[in-house]
């Protein structure tokens, strides 16, 4: 009986923690978001201020920190050893490499894969209308998974809960 | 000042060309330069790249094409093309991936790069009101190779040095690509670092380099050495960064390329009257020729400058044609002087 009962825990325990874990995904995509837009504002107040070429602003922001800081960072290693061709393609291997490390999600890898296609080529005012696009459609996927968590994050929670439950019953 | 025969200055600007330019130009267009060097071609003094036409690479008596066969060739037909891809790469490259941080150089017409290259661009303007605002669709890129020549100026210095650390006010005057630039570096490093074989301390020289050619600042740093006594303003216009550097350097000579400017002649003046003396280039062929251009003639008259001296290039860019006093305008020395 006692190990029925230390088994039950356990196997409560780790559906709950399960869904503990999915549930803290859900907190972190809002905050990758909001963090990035952060990173981006960052971008535009050196290219306009201080006319930091790409890879000095890159590095700069990178040094910032924050887990979208490893975009930027990336960035800028390959573009200092000269692996990609320009900067649109650097960003993109750079997302392509990075986008697993972070809680985004595919339709925020095509915000940022589009963010590229234009970085470093044009003038000042088109790279300011580039991040603030950028910068809008971030907003509304941040707004959206502000509300996938809401939705998600208790669900999960209570759902690891209420599964792990559930299995015990059936085994008992 | 000869190029080509001297193998010593040749070896140098290959290996300029070679680390701060040719990794800036497109992948095709650099192997296919890097390829001809060093076949017989001489020191470069332009490379030029046209959209969908033959790259060419000028010497300072000719021009090459790169054969098909990947040598130098004096034929147009069927050589290298550069296409429209090259060149948006190469300005990609040149300006770091950062065209916005370089948008003011764009807007000027040319591009510094490191080693004191220039890059002349051409393409279509953007304008605002009345002023360029951009270049976009770029088309042709001329991106002239600066060549330092230390010691170019050490025969005009003698008629230039007044005294043991006074000098004498100064002007150049040669037509286009005869080393009128590079005669007034040289001078400028000279006076800045001192001449001990003819006695002369350094003094404190301000450049005014309105476009950045002189200096060649890259990011506020000269490229070409111009002394360890001088100040460089760069990308001033001539009659502001004078009054500028007058007051806020406090320099024994001021230097600046090309005067003829509207305001030029005020702000001469200016310098004189603070004490400063003033070496300074014009183009032209001959003195008299000057005198056709008002802002120029007027100074003529005024006899600001002591010393006129005449460059061309009858053997070779830099020949020294002959020297004038600016007080008598008897000549001191003619065109039986060696090539400077």
């Amino acid at each position: 009986m006692l190990f029925k009962i230390i088994g039950s825990i356990i196997v409560i325990l780790s559906c709950s923690f399960l869904g503990y874990i999915l549930a803290r995904d859900c907190t972190k995509r809002p905050q990758q978001l909001r963090e990035l837009q952060g990173l981006l504002q960052m971008l535009e107040n050196q290219m306009t201020y201080l006319s930091d070429v790409l890879v000095e602003a890159f590095e700069r922001i990178s040094r910032v920190g924050g887990e979208t800081g490893v975009f930027f960072k990336t960035a800028a290693d390959i573009l200092k050893n000269k692996s990609a061709e320009n900067a649109c393609f650097a960003w993109e291997q750079a997302v392509n490499r990075c986008i697993r490390m972070t809680a985004l999600n595919r339709e925020d890898e095509q915000i940022l894969l589009s963010f590229g296609k234009s970085l470093g080529n044009t003038d000042l005012e088109g790279q300011i209308k580039n991040i603030r696009l950028t910068l809008g459609q971030l907003a509304i996927q941040e707004k959206k998974a502000e509300e996938d968590r809401k939705k998600n994050e208790n669900m999960y929670r209570s759902l690891g809960l209420i599964g792990g439950a559930a299995i015990v019953i059936v085994l008992l | 000042m000869r190029t080509g025969a001297d193998g010593s200055l040749y070896a140098k600007c290959t290996s300029s060309l070679k680390n701060d330019v040719l990794p800036l130009l497109s992948k095709r267009v650099a192997e296919a330069v890097g390829a001809v060097i060093g076949h017989g071609i001489g020191t470069l003094e332009e490379i030029r790249l046209r959209a969908e036409k033959p790259l060419i690479l000028q010497n300072y008596d000719r021009e090459w094409f790169i054969g098909s066969d990947g040598l130098p060739s004096s034929k147009p037909e069927g050589s290298f093309i550069v296409t429209q891809d090259d060149i948006r790469t190469t300005v990609e490259l040149m300006s770091e991936n950062s065209i916005y941080a370089y948008q003011e150089a764009i807007r000027s017409g040319y591009i510094t790069i490191k080693g004191g290259h220039r890059v002349g661009i051409a393409g279509r303007a953007v304008l605002d009101g009345t002023s360029v605002k951009s270049i976009k669709d770029i088309s042709g890129l001329n991106i002239r190779l600066s060549n330092q020549i230390f010691g170019c100026s050490l025969k005009i210095l003698r008629y230039i040095i007044k005294s043991n650390t006074d000098i004498y006010n100064t002007l150049i005057i040669s037509p286009p690509q005869c080393g009128k630039t590079t005669i007034l570096r040289d001078i400028a490093r000279n006076l800045a670092d001192g001449v001990p074989g003819m006695g002369f301390r350094g003094i404190k020289v301000a450049i005014v380099d309105e476009r950045s050619e002189i200096a060649a600042c890259l990011k506020g740093v000269p490229q070409n050495d111009v002394g360890l006594r001088t100040d460089v303003l760069d990308g001033c216009p001539k009659n502001i960064g004078m009054k500028m550097m007058i007051r806020s350097m406090s320099p024994k000579v001021i230097i600046t390329d090309e005067i003829g400017n509207d305001g030029d002649r005020e702000a001469v003046h200016n310098v004189l009257n603070a004490g400063v003396r003033i070496i300074t280039s014009a183009h032209g062929y001959n003195i008299s020729e000057l005198k056709s251009r008002k802002e120029v003639l007027m100074l003529v008259e005024d006899k600001v400058f002591d010393r006129y001296i005449v460059l061309d290039d009858s053997r070779g860019p830099g020949t020294l044609k002959e020297i004038v006093d600016g007080r008598s305008m008897k000549v001191m020395t003619g065109a039986d002087q060696d090539a400077v």
